[in-house]
């Protein structure tokens, strides 16, 4: 009788559970939607992480119904960290075993409505934390061995949170909304990437939580992206989200939780000197290093962060995976930026910001011809330029207040001095050895000097080409991170003009 | 989970009455009588032949036909299929076809099939209360219409189409009707005489005879390809086998019926006006389909706020069996919402929140008041649990988002 359903659903289904909604709640959430046919609305009341009341109710077939009834009856009077474990499995098996053929969809859309009201939850306890910023309380709380590890849905999460429940921590797991999701992927659930982090989170039995920094992300990174790009600088959005969003975001959790560490799937070893600072050092996977966008996390959220890929390469972080069985064993690298799937950010800047045209001069200012907005430009450039020359031309400054886009030869480029600004220091200054001024750019030489303003200059041993003003500059002594800022200016160049 | 159990899904199929079932049971027992094959020429074929002709006279009678009009098939579908089918491969030069928007899927897939394999159709849409307008049908008729399809009533919504108009339209023109009166045959009267179809198909099932057995007329002249091939049974038009205990059962049915018309109608358009009148007094519960043009036992009920298949589990598990035209709005599940009410205008929300009430002969008044007070607590208890009645329209805000 596959296509009936079992007694265990029509008891949920004449006599449901828990419902209704809370007057006081502290998280409501809602999954689905009329036109999707089914719609599942859970509020919780969570008092010291213990879920003192749940409250649903649903439209829909039999299933999400029987389904709304059997999870408030799993998660009532439990903590929040073992209601937030509750699978679809449990679920199904709490309704007598298994559902007809195509009404799996049901404990998906409760399970994603409650969840949502745990989402609410969390928000509504940061408040305006996860919009200001967040700096955490030290960590305190909660033995050593407790984590909240940041999922992506990615298989280096999902790696990350394994390793670490096998080592012996307490782990809760916790994806972001960062964004609002790619474009014509309409679900009537949260978007599939979160769904298939709960899914992972839940099969290696580890609670699953989602916190919505979409405010936070949308002041701290994307605006500052397209703000970059209007003021002629070339940003990057990765180092913007671990300064302000990633790490903050998954410290107060922890701290809600009582939990003493954080973690993230990144390539990068967290090293503690004799003398007792915490600073990073370059991972196992040299190929995979993530140390040149880490610099910026606060040093007392770095001292509470655990990085178990540092001591990994890729290939074995995929062959754990596959080893344990994970479906993200699979999956595809993330792209470059996460906010633009198709990575046409030209477009995505032009999209929020209006452009004005203006000239492009040589070196020496004399205009060569024209162009439609300097936010089409970066430093580097060599495509897209539009004025023909005997010799490959290049963008070597964005001046937008003149709207001006200076090109010139390659070795224009090069420069011997960089200067730096918003700087995070691991380490004394003075002990940088070399600067790295790209993603997987090779470090060079350096002797670094205080410059005023809190800023630094970088004295390179020999000149290097396609240092932009927005990237960042990291300082690093042998494999460990001295400190990183942003590059403010690009000094003299070879020829010392 | 309960015991006594009131049947109100007579649309779907009906019980068997017990003396239906005396007239079957010779036949199906074998002996001195039954088991003979209506094709052999020794006693007990013949005897299977007398009883087999005796039971064509009955069905033909509860339509207005004559014996040799009548073709037994295995049911409505096989005789939908055999009409469409049939009367296109009648004329190949044709390659145009004309039906309603709330036909039986017996008639649609047929007609999509015919798409399929080259042919034009169109399709005659219907207003809010699912009826046809023989003008537009008329309309839709060409010089190389192969055949048009009209249902006497329809299976959901229970709208009763002016099939004499259309029937006289296709007539003027020349094209071939076929009409599916499986819901209406036995429940209401019918008469070939007076509605020129070229074909009708009719259901044992659905008057109180067994399953398995249907009927289609063919009038006098109408020339039909088979679409089986054998033995040449039924006028070399369904070759096979009579199933004559079937037989035998759907015409002892049809006899009963044509007796009982006036007085089951009686009695059920009497249960209908109470449920109706009951079901309708609860807030945002309305009847689907035409209020006056529709079968004497059916009662469409469209409730606000609540989807079907929960309405229909919730009212069994109180004892009540009642039909769902769509059961589970879920897209993933790979569920439709009834054409026929989109065809009607609703969009799929109000489609999906609909059940269909059919009373039959032995239902009685205890039972309808006890099968209202039973969808009150329904109705009620789904509506407390669902987020989307007794609010406005628009999903709430949530977790702060826009």
């Amino acid at each position: 009788m596959a296509d009936s359903y079992n007694p265990r659903v029509i008891d949920h289904l004449v006599r449901p559970r828990n419902v209704g909604e809370i007057d006081g709640a502290t998280g409501m959430g809602e999954s689905g939607d009329a036109a999707c046919g089914d719609v599942a609305r859970f509020s919780v009341l969570v008092r010291d992480n213990v879920l003192e009341d749940v409250r649903y109710k649903a439209y829909g077939c039999a299933a999400s119904i029987a389904a709304g009834s059997a999870l408030s009856e799993l998660a009532r009077g439990r903590s929040i960290l073992d209601a937030a474990r509750v699978s679809k499995i449990d679920l199904e098996g709490a309704l007598g075993g298994s559902l007809p053929p195509g009404k799996e969809h049901a404990l998906t859309l409760v399970l994603d409505a409650l969840h949502k009201a745990f989402e609410d939850h969390w928000n509504r306890r940061a408040g305006a934390m996860l919009v200001e910023g967040y700096g955490g309380d030290g960590g305190v709380g909660g033995g050593n061995k407790s984590v909240v590890a940041a999922m992506s849905g990615g298989v280096d999460s999902a790696v990350t949170a394994l390793l670490l429940k096998e080592a012996g921590y307490e782990v809760a797991t916790v994806t972001f909304r960062l964004h609002g999701g790619v474009q014509g992927s309409r679900s009537c659930c949260s978007p599939d990437t979160v769904l298939f982090a709960r899914d992972t989170a839940h099969r290696m039995g580890l609670p699953h939580f989602t916190l919505d920094l979409e405010d936070l992300f949308e002041g701290r990174v994307m605006q500052d992206f397209v703000g970059s790009y209007a003021a002629g600088r070339t940003p990057n959005p990765c180092v913007a989200c671990n300064a302000h969003v990633k790490f903050h975001a998954a410290a107060f959790l922890a701290d809600a939780l009582g939990y003493g560490h954080v973690a993230t799937g990144h390539y990068a070893r967290v090293i503690r000197e004799p003398e007792g600072q915490v600073t990073m050092a370059r991972p196992a996977d040299t190929k995979k290093d993530q140390t040149y966008v880490l610099w910026p996390v606060p040093k007392e959220l770095l001292a509470r962060t655990v990085f178990p890929l540092g001591e990994h390469e890729k290939a074995e972080v995929r062959a754990i995976a596959e080893g344990r069985g994970l479906a993200v064993a699979y999956t595809p690298e993330s792209q470059d930026i996460c906010f633009i799937p198709d990575g046409d950010y030209r477009r995505f800047v032009r999209g929020k910001v209006a452009a004005e045209g203006g000239e492009i001069v040589d070196q020496r200012g004399r205009a060569l011809g024209r162009h439609a907005g300097v936010v089409d430009f970066t430093v580097g450039q060599r495509r897209g330029i539009g004025v023909s020359a005997p010799t490959p031309l290049y963008v070597t400054e964005v001046r937008p207040e003149a709207k001006q886009v200076v090109v010139g030869r390659k070795r224009d480029l090069e420069v011997s001095e960089v200067r730096v600004g918003s700087l995070n220091w691991f380490l004394d200054p003075e002990r940088s050895e070399t600067v790295q001024v790209r993603y997987n750019g090779a470090p060079v030489p350096c002797e670094v000097e205080e410059a005023g303003d809190g800023e630094w200059v970088a004295h390179l041993e020999e000149p290097v080409a396609g240092v932009a003003p927005g990237q960042s500059a990291v300082f690093y002594a042998g494999e460990k991170v001295v400190g990183g800022g942003v590059i403010v200016r690009r000094g003299a160049g070879r020829d010392g003009a | 989970m309960q015991e006594s159990r009131v049947y109100l899904d007579h649309a779907a199929t009906t019980p068997l009455d017990g003396r239906v079932l005396e007239a079957m049971l010779p036949h199906l027992r074998g002996g001195a009588f039954g088991a003979g094959n209506p094709s052999s020429l020794h006693a007990p074929g013949v005897a299977a032949r007398e009883a087999l002709e005796e039971a064509r006279g009955f069905v033909a009678r509860l339509v207005g036909a004559t014996p040799e009009e009548i073709l037994f098939t295995s049911g409505g579908t096989e005789s939908d299929n055999l009409a469409v089918l049939g009367l296109a491969a009648a004329s190949p030069e044709k390659k145009h076809v004309v039906v309603t928007a709330v036909e039986h899927p017996a008639v649609r897939n047929a007609a999509a099939h015919l798409r399929s394999v080259g042919y034009e159709v169109t399709t005659v849409g219907v207003d809010a209360d699912g009826l046809v307008s023989p003008d537009r049908f008329a309309e839709a008729l060409r010089p190389d219409t192969a055949l048009a399809a009209v249902m006497w009533a329809n299976n959901e919504v229970g709208a009763v189409q002016p099939v004499e108009e259309v029937a006289r339209a296709c007539e003027e023109r020349g094209v071939p009707l076929h009409v599916d009166a499986v819901q209406a045959a036995g429940r209401l009267p019918m008469d070939v005489s007076r509605v020129p179809a070229s074909t009708l198909a009719i259901s044992s099932h659905k008057l109180y005879g067994p399953q398995g057995v249907g009927a289609l007329y063919v009038r006098a002249g109408v020339h039909l390809e088979p679409v089986v091939f054998g033995g040449g049974q039924e006028g070399g038009l369904r070759s096979g086998t009579e199933n004559v205990a079937g037989a035998v059962g759907f015409g002892e049915a049809a006899r009963l019926a044509a007796g009982e018309l006036e007085e089951r109608t009686r009695r059920e358009r009497g249960l209908l006006e109470r449920i109706v009148a009951g079901a309708t007094a609860l807030p945002g519960v309305r009847l689907n389909g035409h209020p006056e043009k529709r079968l004497p036992n059916n009662a469409h009920l469209r409730v606000e706020g609540v989807e079907a298949e929960g309405l229909v589990l919730f009212l069994d598990a109180l004892g009540y069996a009642v039909g769902s035209g769509s059961a589970c709005a879920s897209h993933s599940a790979g569920h439709k919402a009834s054409p026929v009410l989109l065809a009607m205008g609703q969009n799929e929300r109000e489609a999906f929140s609909a059940i269909r009430v059919t009373v039959g002969k032995s239902n009685t008044p205890e039972e309808v008041d006890g099968f209202l007070e039973a969808f009150c607590t329904a109705v009620t208890k789904l509506r407390e649990l669902s987020p989307l009645y007794g609010k406005p329209a628009s999903p709430v805000a949530i977790s702060g988002q826009q």
